[in-house]
C-alpha cells in the first residue's frame, strides 16, 4: 500500500474536511503530530493546499501515510493487529494506549529469507524501463548551447553517470557536486551525461534509450547519443583536446560504444573511469549476492552466481566494459585501497593507470571531552535499510532495549518502525553536509553500527563517526569499512553477526565507550573527485 | 565409462525436467540423456524432442510392457511413472551403456556427479538415503525419521547402477517388481518403487549407500544439513560440495517445510528461489495446468482413483476390458455406471 498513494481526491477532500465540527480526536493527535514531514512526504496533500492533520485523520492513515517520522502505520498495524480490525486511526491508538513499546518479531527465516522472498528478477526491472516512453528534445538545443562556448570547448570536462546528480542525493550525487564546483570553479565547462530513465544494468545497442544532459549544471534537454557526439564533433572538430578531460563514474544506463563514440567526437580517448561500485565486475554491482551476502566476485561459472538472480546478466556487463576498456585508455581511481585491490583482484581488463583518492580526509582536531559513566550509546545513522545493516541493529535494539548497560539512538531522515529507541532526524544535505557528523557529536555517541551486508568502495558514514569520535562497529565484508577501521583504529570489525550479538550480551563492547578510548577529534575535508586528480583538473 | 542418465514424467512436469537436463548437459555433455515419458503431447503443444535438453525421448508404451493399457490403467500419476524406471532402467542395461543413472525429474545439479563414476568402479548399486543423520527433536522425528520409515530408508530420486554384475541383477529385480506391485499402499508395505529398495542391501552385494550430505538435498534432511554459500564461488552442505538437490513439492507445503527445517539458513532460500526462476523460465503455456493424458477416459471424464483400485484388483475386469481407457458402449466406463456402483 505504501509507496504509492495516488492524487489527492479534492472533491473527497471537499466532503471530508470541510466540516464545521473538529475531527473528534484532533486534539489528541495535534500534541505530536508532525505537519511539516508530513507536507515534505505528501506533495500531493501539500499541493492541494489543505490542513495536513485534518488530511491525515480523515484520509492519510486509511491511505499509510506516516504522521510523524517516527511513526509507522505499516509497522504499528503488523504489531497490534487488534488496532487494524477496529477501524481506529493507529497513531490515534498507540496516543490513547500511552504509546507501548513495539518490539518487532523476528521473523522465522531471517530478515535475508524475507528478502528472498521479495526478490524480483532483473527482467522485470529492466521492463519496467523498457516500457518508458522517451521524449526527445529539439538537437539544435544542444548544438546551440555548446556553440556558445567562447572557448570552442577547449576546457571542457565530460562525465557519464548512471542519473541527474542535481536532482538526487546520495553520497555518489555528492561527489559528483563537488566535482562539478571545482570544475566550475576553474572556469571550465561540463557536460554531464546520464540516462534519462534509471537503468538497472549497463545498456546494449538492441536496447532504446535517451541520454539526459547538464550542461554547466543546467538541465538542457533529452538527446540521442549520436546527437550529443555529432554537436561535440561539430563544434571541436580541428581544435586541439589537450584542455579537454572525462571521467565514466557509471555505465549503468550507457552502452560502451556509444560512451566511447561521444568521447571521440571531442577527440578524447585517455580519462578517468571511476570505482564507485562493481559494476564492471557484474550487473550486481553492490556484489551482494541475491541483495542477501557478499559474494566476493567468484567466477562466473560459480554455483553461486549460478542460483544469482544477478548471475545471467554478469556476461553483459564483463562484456560492455572490456568494450568500454578497449576502446578507450582507463585509469581507474578507487575512493579507497581495500577497493582498487580487490577489483584489480577480480578484473582483467586493461588497466592504462590507477589512482587512489579517498572522498574524505580526517585532519586532527583535538581530544573529545571526557565522558562520565553513563549507558553505552550505539548509533545508528543513515536510512532504515537491509543492505546497511538496519535489521541488525534492530535485532540489537530489540533484545537489549530495556537493558541499563546500553542505549539505543537511530539518526536519519526517517525510522522504520516504531522500535522502543531514540529517534531523531538528521537530513543531511547540500546546505547542512555536516549534519550527521554534528548530531554524533552532540549526543557523545561511544559506538555507531555501520554493518552493511555489502561491500562499502567508501563510507561517508564510516568517516564521519570516526570524526566524531565514535567507534565504528563493523563486519567483515564491509568493505573499505572494515579496512578504514583496521586501519586507523576507528573501532572493531567484529567476525559476524553472532559474534556482534554476544560482545552486547557479555558488555564486551563497552571497551569501545568514549570513557575508556578517550578519542580524537577530526574535520573532515572532502575531495573533488577528478577535478583534484586530472593534469587538467582544475588548474589553469 | 559410458553413462546413460534418465528422468521419468509426464508433460506436466516437462518444465522441472528441462531444468534437470539442462543442469546435466552444464556438468555432463558427454552422458546420454534420456526422457522417459508416460504421457502423449497435450493437443496445441508443439512437442520437438530436437529442441530439448535432452538427447532422445523414450515413451513408456515403448517398453515393451504386455497389455499395456490394462497394466498402465491400475496405475495412478506417480505409481505410473515410479513403475516404468524398472523396466527402462533393466532394458538400459543392455544398451551398451557402461553405467545407468536415475535422476527425478524435480532434481537438479549444482557440481558434477563424477565421484559417482568413481564409486562404480569398486560397487555396483549406489543409493542415497533419506537421512544420514538421525533427527533428535520429537517434531523433526515425526516429520523426517518416521516417514522415512513409512516410504523407504532409500529416495529412489536418484539410483545408479553398473550395467553388469549386481547391478543388472539389481535392475531385473527391481524390473520385475515395479511391473507388479508398484502401488502407493503402505498399510500393505508398499510405497511405490521405494519401500523395495529397503531390501537392497541384504539382497545385493557391492552396494555403497551414500553418506555425503551434497547429495539429494531435499526438504526431509535439511533439519541436519546446512549449507554455505562461498565467496570462492562454490556452495557446500555441511562442508561437503552441494552436488544435487531434489525440489520436493514445489508450492506452498514445499515452502512450508523448507521453511521449518531451514529457518535462517538462508542460502537454501537462494537455491529455491533460484529453482522457481528456472521454472518459471521453462514453463510452456501451451500445456494444461496438471495435463496426463493418461488421467481421462477417452471421453474426456477424469479416471478415479477408484476406478484404478477396482481393475487392478479384479482379473475377470481386466479380462473383460483389455482397454479400460475406452468410453461408449461395452467400455469399463460404462460398466462402472451400471454394475459398478
Amino acid at each position: 500500500v505504501r509507496g504509492f498513494f495516488g492524487r489527492v481526491n479534492l472533491a473527497r477532500l471537499d466532503r471530508g474536511l470541510r466540516r464545521s465540527l473538529p475531527h473528534p480526536d484532533r486534539a489528541l493527535a495535534a500534541q505530536a503530530f508532525d505537519a511539516r514531514f508530513y507536507l515534505v512526504r505528501n506533495p500531493d496533500v501539500a499541493a492541494a493546499g489543505v490542513d495536513p492533520l485534518g488530511h491525515f485523520l480523515e484520509f492519510g492513515w486509511r491511505e499509510g501515510r506516516d504522521p510523524t517520522p517516527d511513526f509507522s502505520i505499516d509497522a504499528y498495524l503488523a504489531a497490534f493487529p487488534e488496532a487494524s480490525a477496529t477501524d481506529i486511526n493507529p497513531f490515534v491508538h498507540y496516543l490513547k494506549a500511552g504509546k507501548p513499546r513495539l518490539l518487532p518479531a523476528d521473523p522465522p527465516q531471517g530478515f535475508r529469507g524475507e528478502i528472498l522472498e521479495r526478490l524480483e528478477p532483473v527482467e522485470n526491472r529492466l521492463k519496467a524501463v523498457l516500457t518508458k516512453s522517451i521524449l526527445l528534445s529539439q538537437p539544435e538545443d544542444l548544438g546551440n548551447a555548446l556553440q556558445k562556448s567562447s572557448t570552442g570547448l577547449a576546457r571542457l570536462h565530460i562525465t557519464f553517470s548512471h542519473d541527474d546528480f542535481t536532482a538526487h542525493m546520495g553520497g555518489l550525487q555528492a561527489a559528483l557536486q563537488r566535482e562539478a564546483a571545482s570544475i566550475a570553479t576553474h572556469g571550465r565547462e561540463h557536460l554531464h551525461l546520464f540516462p534519462v530513465h534509471p537503468w538497472p544494468v549497463v545498456r546494449t545497442a538492441a536496447e532504446p534509450g535517451a541520454l539526459g544532459v547538464l550542461w554547466n549544471g543546467e538541465r538542457l534537454g533529452v538527446f540521442s547519443a549520436a546527437t550529443v557526439a555529432e554537436a561535440l564533433a561539430t563544434t571541436t572538430t580541428g581544435t586541439d583536446s589537450a584542455g579537454r578531460s572525462f571521467a565514466i563514474h557509471s555505465l549503468l544506463g550507457h552502452t560502451a560504444d556509444e560512451t566511447a563514440d561521444i568521447l571521440q567526437a571531442a577527440g578524447l580517448s585517455a580519462g578517468y573511469f571511476w570505482l564507485h561500485d562493481f559494476a564492471s565486475l557484474c550487473a550486481g554491482f553492490h556484489l551482494l549476492r541475491n541483495d542477501v551476502a557478499d559474494c566476493g566476485a567468484p567466477s562466473s561459472d560459480s554455483a553461486a552466481c549460478e542460483v544469482c538472480v544477478y548471475g545471467p546478466w554478469r556476461a553483459r556487463h564483463l562484456t560492455e566494459h572490456a568494450k568500454l576498456f578497449s576502446r578507450l585508455k582507463l585509469t581507474v581511481a578507487a575512493p579507497s585501497e581495500a577497493t582498487l585491490d580487490f577489483w584489480c583482484s577480480r578484473t582483467s581488463l586493461p588497466v592504462a593507470a590507477t589512482a587512489l583518492l579517498p572522498h574524505a580526509t580526517l585532519h586532527p582536531r583535538g581530544v573529545a571531552r571526557a565522558q562520565v559513566d553513563r549507558p553505552f550509546r550505539l548509533v545508528y545513522a543513515g536510512l532504515p535499510v537491509a543492505h546497511k545493516g538496519w535489521p541488525l541493529f534492530q535485532a540489537l535494539a530489540v533484545r537489549f532495549f530495556d537493558d541499563p548497560r546500553y542505549e539505543f539512538i537511530h539518526l536519519g531522515a526517517r525510522t522504520a518502525a516504531n522500535l522502543p529507541i531514540r529517534f531523531e532526524q538528521v537530513i543531511v544535505g547540500p546546505s547542512a553536509p555536516g549534519a550527521m557528523q554534528d548530531a554524533l557529536e552532540g549526543l557523545d555517541a561511544d559506538a555507531v553500527l555501520v554493518w552493511p551486508l555489502c561491500r562499502e568502495t567508501f563510507s561517508y558514514v564510516a568517516y564521519e563517526a570516526a570524526a566524531a569520535g565514535c567507534a565504528i562497529i563493523t563486519g567483515p565484508d564491509s568493505g573499505n569499512v572494515a579496512a578504514f577501521v583496521a586501519e586507523g583504529d576507528h573501532g572493531w570489525v567484529i567476525a559476524d553477526e553472532a559474534a556482534l550479538m554476544a560482545a552486547f550480551e557479555s558488555g564486551e563492547v563497552c571497551a569501545l565507550s568514549r570513557a575508556r578510548r578517550r578519542p580524537m577529534l577530526y574535520d573532515l575535508t572532502y575531495s573533488a573527485l577528478t577535478a583534484d586528480l586530472s593534469p587538467q583538473g582544475g588548474n589553469t | 565409462v559410458k553413462v546413460l542418465c534418465y528422468s521419468s514424467f509426464t508433460f506436466s512436469y516437462l518444465n522441472r525436467a528441462r531444468v534437470l537436463f539442462q543442469s546435466l548437459r552444464r556438468f555432463h555433455p558427454d552422458w546420454e540423456l534420456v526422457a522417459l515419458i508416460t504421457d502423449c503431447p497435450p493437443p496445441g503443444f508443439p512437442f520437438d524432442p530436437a529442441n530439448e535438453p535432452f538427447d532422445r525421448v523414450v515413451w513408456a508404451s515403448d517398453l515393451g510392457i504386455a497389455d499395456f493399457e490394462s497394466w498402465l490403467f491400475r496405475h495412478d500419476i506417480v505409481e505410473a511413472c515410479t513403475a516404468v524406471k524398472g523396466p527402462f532402467l533393466y532394458q538400459a542395461c543392455a544398451s551398451g551403456a557402461d553405467a545407468v543413472i536415475y535422476l527425478d525429474p524435480d532434481t537438479a545439479l549444482f557440481a558434477s556427479l563424477s565421484p559417482l563414476e568413481e564409486l562404480l568402479e569398486t560397487h555396483d548399486i549406489l543409493l542415497t538415503p533419506h537421512l544420514i543423520d538421525p533427527n533428535d527433536d520429537h517434531a523433526a522425528i515425526l516429520d523426517n525419521d518416521l516417514s522415512a520409515s513409512r516410504t523407504g530408508i532409500f529416495n529412489l530420486g536418484f539410483v545408479a547402477v553398473r550395467t553388469t554384475g549386481e547391478g543388472v541383477r539389481f535392475a531385473r529385480w527391481w524390473n520385475d517388481r515395479l511391473l507388479r506391485y508398484c502401488y502407493d499402499d503402505m498399510p500393505n508395505g508398499l510405497f511405490v518403487d521405494q519401500r523395495w529398495c529397503d531390501h537392497v542391501p541384504a539382497l545385493f552385494d557391492k552396494v555403497k549407500v551414500i553418506r555425503d550430505p551434497g547429495y539429494n538435498v531435499a526438504s526431509w534432511n535439511l533439519s541436519t544439513r546446512k549449507l554455505s554459500i562461498e565467496k570462492d564461488g562454490r556452495i557446500l552442505v555441511n562442508g561437503a560440495l552441494l552436488r544435487f538437490w531434489h525440489f520436493t513439492k514445489l508450492g506452498a507445503v514445499g515452502d512450508a517445510m523448507t521453511k521449518r527445517y531451514a529457518g535462517r539458513n538462508f542460502p537454501v532460500y537462494e537455491v529455491w528461489a533460484w529453482y522457481k526462476r528456472q521454472i518459471a523460465m521453462t514453463t510452456d503455456t501451451a500445456i494444461p495446468d496438471r495435463w496426463w493424458t493418461f488421467g481421462a477416459y477417452a471421453d474426456g471424464e477424469p479416471i478415479e482413483k477408484a476406478h484404478r483400485v477396482l481393475y487392478r484388483e479384479r482379473a475377470d475386469l481386466q479380462a473383460a476390458f483389455p482397454n479400460p481407457f475406452f468410453s461408449g458402449a461395452g467400455s469399463y466406463q460404462e460398466w462402472l455406471e451400471h454394475e459398478g456402483a
